[in-house]
């Protein structure tokens, strides 16, 4: 198998000697357990040695002294931080962004404010958020915390999965938003997904955002839990409301840190954080960098990061072209070795791949999903998440299950190898779910 | 002065509990600073109080927890990190004294505990179970940010706020329960129901400790619904059994008073045939599973200050009488400090020693005229800036009828609070009585000196 870490096109103007080489990268990344295959960025996100060793410094100069750390430095690095994320997604203002913990984080601030909506009767109950059917778990308890709760009616799109273009993708959610409109029903607020999870698609943002304006949703908040560092993003074009992304994803920050951009609009004050500090009326920016005593460190190394990226050539969007490059490259040696499909094609694939898994392996059930993860990372010490699928009716020796494979800086071509050797395996043991439950 | 010089027990010191280890397992004094070197050098550090502090030993192992998760990310969150969780649950359930590990939650800290017991307030009101100007009860001196909390989630939900004030200076217990008793009444006057008190144990600014336990019952005596004791300071700091003290719900941070690394805390919510069902308000997965289990999973997070918990217990045990004998020397010592402070300053101290925990208020001289909050803020930044002396400081302005604190030169206004922990040393305080010595000689023109 060839090296994947294959030359961009667009090759930047430092000397070869100042990037980063292969074994500086494996150096980086020499804390990640050298016996698994480590295929799932996804999930978690990495961070390299350099990072960490960064927030380490972080960390302890709050030890240090923590009232001049709070007095003096804190405030400044989060602007910091802010400076950097409003430039890399193209904000008017840095008033905003805010840094949070997470995109769960994000989603309760929206969702929050849409609740009081509720309750103090400027929406009327029925009044609808739309979702997509592969809104990410937590976010769906979410909404249903905040608007199920409220009296708000909950409208959920369902996507074809395996998906052929994102047309088919702008249809069905123009189909499902006009029905959801059906009777004259307003339609306070819609989450869309940048890059849905499970199953892994890049959705076209830009087209389903304007669809909402021109259909008159109030409010359009995109979850990019999985964006940055992964795809483009520029919150001017894209033209959302809201939009979220996690830093610890596939930017590099330590776990946890994540951006909430608000646009500029006379709401924007009343955007809370649910934690309520001392800051509370500064504005959500204010409020979310200080909830209380809190080890802030993971917000506080985006310096350090953007050093990092410029050790690669092409910086970000080189990092960003070869790890999609790869993993498509990854994702169609496997699907011939195992003789299925990709369950999107190329352009809807990001830095990571839904790979159809031989029919044969029996997968019937979430849950067998998860226990065959489970059994490929004890007995094959190989980490992959697998989502189930629902065969249509009528479907003959359907793909029921898809691996979504990762490509980060630090994954090689034996990663994907051994995946495909493990489930090779599997096949001909002739290994099944239902024999894992036994 | 030898007793004055070194803060640790004197080999015959008398710790309430002896432990049981030989005298070799105890921790030595340059262990001790070996554990605490990562704190700025030459600052008079005199600020426990606020954001705690946490030895190398802890620092070490949150590192390893951290790498254990980033070595591989997908085990830990489906293999350790719950059942780790679980542990450090149980830790704290024996150390307060709860009856089920199911009362424990573990959040990021008292504000958010605060968040999670207010949002529910919120949410009563928005549901109807509340009526509209229904009452929250708070202490005026109630931590600011609770305050906020309940401007964000009462007020605006229509409920109305009864303050109590509190006196200070404070003599004795019966002051504040007197006190507490006539705000009650007061606040109860037409006819208002009182869904939640919130009481501190330890209140902040200024720092004394309440008879919590009393006031609970008074509230219980005076039909309040529920009673949610912060107790930001409490735990590593005075005794705390939550069954004693009765309260519905009772929070206290573990990296002020107990050595975690930044941040952690307990909220603690009693069992009853009519808990509430409280939420913790970012949601995810683990929604409608019990605040505990919510709690456990809030998204992708840095959990590792939560699970130093059994390390910390380990580390309070290489001390003479263990965490309870920590407490005891860290309270006679700031008391010895306190009263070396007013009789140099020929001031007072803002309570008797058995309301100081390990915490004390000292007069400040009258003549460095800190009238205002404003002023307290930037004598502090004096001190940090020119005297290398981190110490938090309050303004008491007397209300009008009420006694005031005098000293030669006038009435007492600003109160420095100084906490003690073990890293403390006899020569930080000395630094604190000798730079306001100098200060107060030159009287207010410390507040033209830019910082």
């Amino acid at each position: 198998m060839a090296c994947p870490i294959t030359a961009t096109a667009n090759s930047n103007s430092k000397s070869k000697q100042t990037l980063i080489s292969p074994s500086e990268i494996q150096s980086e990344f020499s804390h990640h357990d050298p016996t698994v295959a480590r295929v799932n960025n996804g999930s978690f996100g990495c961070c390299p040695a350099s990072i960490i060793a960064a927030q380490h410094r972080h960390q302890l100069l709050f030890l240090r002294q923590p009232d001049h750390f709070y007095y003096n430095t804190l405030k400044p690095s989060i602007l910091q931080t802010r400076l950097l994320i409003q430039n890399l997604i193209n904000a008017d203002h840095v008033d905003e962004v805010s840094i949070v913990d997470n995109a769960t984080t994000a989603a309760a601030i929206v969702l929050q404010h849409a609740a009081r909506a509720f309750t103090s009767s400027a929406f009327q109950p029925g009044d609808a958020v739309i979702l997509l059917h592969y809104a990410y778990g937590a976010v769906k308890k979410s909404v249903h915390a905040y608007i199920s709760r409220t009296g708000g009616h909950v409208i959920e799109v369902h996507l074809p999965f395996p998906v052929k273009s994102s047309s088919e993708i702008v249809s069905e959610f123009e189909k499902a938003l006009r029905l959801g409109k059906a009777n004259g029903r307003k339609i306070r607020l819609a989450i869309i997904d940048h890059i849905t999870s499970m199953p892994c698609v890049i959705i076209p943002i830009i087209e389903l955002v304007k669809m909402c304006r021109d259909e008159g949703v109030d409010r359009i908040f995109v979850d990019g839990a999985h964006a940055i560092g992964n795809v483009e993003i520029d919150v001017k074009s894209i033209g959302a409301d809201f939009y979220t992304s996690n830093m610890h994803k596939w930017l590099f920050c330590p776990p946890s840190a994540a951006f909430l951009y608000c646009k500029m609009s006379d709401e924007l004050s009343d955007l809370h954080h649910p934690v309520v500090s001392h800051e509370y009326g500064n504005g959500l920016a204010m409020e979310s960098s200080w909830t209380g005593t809190r080890d802030n460190s993971a917000q506080l190394v985006l310096p350090e990061v953007m050093e990092f990226l410029n050790r690669f050539e092409g910086g970000l969007q080189g990092i960003m072209t070869r790890n999609h490059e790869n993993v498509v490259e990854m994702a169609q040696m496997l699907v011939e070795a195992w003789g299925t499909e990709l369950g999107a094609p190329p352009e809807l694939c990001s830095s990571m791949a839904m790979v159809g898994m031989p029919a044969c392996l029996g997968i019937k059930s979430g849950s067998d999903g998860l226990r065959l993860r489970k059994h490929l990372r004890e007995c094959f010490k190989v980490e992959v998440p697998i989502y189930y699928r629902e065969p249509l009716e009528g479907e003959v020796d359907p793909i029921t299950g898809y691996a979504r494979i990762s490509h980060q800086v630090y994954n090689v071509a034996g990663d994907y190898c051994r995946l495909r050797d493990a489930v090779n395996t599997l096949v001909k043991e002739g290994l099944t779910c239902a024999l894992l439950l036994k | 002065m030898a007793a004055l010089e070194d803060p640790r027990p004197a080999v015959n010191g008398a710790a309430p509990h002896v432990s049981k280890k030989p005298k070799l397992s105890f921790i030595t004094e340059s262990e001790l600073r070996d554990e605490f070197a990562h704190h700025q050098p030459g600052i008079a550090r005199l600020n426990n109080g606020s954001f705690g502090s946490c030895p190398a030993s802890i620092i070490a192992a949150q590192r390893r927890w951290q790498f254990r998760f980033l070595r591989q990310p997908d085990d830990f969150f489906f293999n350790q990190l719950q059942p780790q969780i679980i542990q450090s649950r149980a830790v704290i359930k024996d150390l307060i004294n709860a009856d089920h590990v199911d009362e424990v939650a573990i959040v990021d800290n008292a504000t958010t505990a605060a968040a999670i017991v207010l949002q529910h307030v919120g949410w009563a009101f928005a549901e109807g179970r509340f009526q509209k100007g229904d009452a929250v009860v708070m202490l005026h001196c109630a931590f600011q940010a609770v305050k906020k909390s309940i401007e964000a989630y009462v007020t605006r939900a229509g409920g109305s706020v009864i303050v109590v004030n509190l006196p200070f200076p404070v003599n004795s217990n019966e002051e504040i329960i007197a006190e507490f008793r006539k705000g009650l009444a007061r606040g109860k006057a037409n006819g208002k129901k009182v869904r939640l008190a919130i009481i501190d144990h330890i209140t902040s600014m200024p720092c004394v400790v309440i008879p919590a336990r009393e006031l609970v019952r008074i509230c219980r005596e005076e039909g309040v619904e529920r009673v949610f004791v912060d107790a930001a300071h409490a735990i590593g700091n005075i005794h705390v059994d939550v069954k004693d003290i009765g309260a519905d719900f009772y929070v206290s941070n573990l990296h002020k008073w107990f050595f975690c690394p930044p941040s952690v805390a307990f909220l603690y919510c009693r069992k009853s045939p009519v808990s509430p069902d409280l939420h913790h308000p970012v949601v995810s997965h683990e929604y409608g599973n019990g605040l505990a289990i919510e709690s456990a999973w809030i998204g992708t997070r840095d959990y590792s200050s939560q699970l130093v918990i059994p390390e910390v217990l380990e580390f309070t045990r290489r001390f003479e009488g263990g965490l309870e004998g920590i407490r005891n020397r860290n309270h006679d010592k700031a008391v010895e400090m306190a009263q070396m402070l007013a009789k140099a300053w020929g001031t007072n101290l803002g309570s008797p020693p058995e309301m100081c925990p390990s915490m004390a208020m000292i007069g400040l001289p009258s003549k460095l005229g800190v009238l205002t909050d404003d002023d307290a803020l930037k004598l502090r930044s004096h001190l940090r800036d020119h005297f290398l002396v981190e110490v938090p400081i309050h303004c008491e302005v007397p209300r009008d009828g009420e006694t005031r604190a005098m000293d030669a030169d006038g009435c007492i206004t600003g109160y420095v609070r100084i906490s003690h922990q073990v890293y403390n040393t006899l020569d930080e305080y000395i630094r604190l009585r000798d730079a306001i010595i100098q200060l107060a000689q030159n009287g207010v023109t410390w507040k033209t000196i830019q910082s």
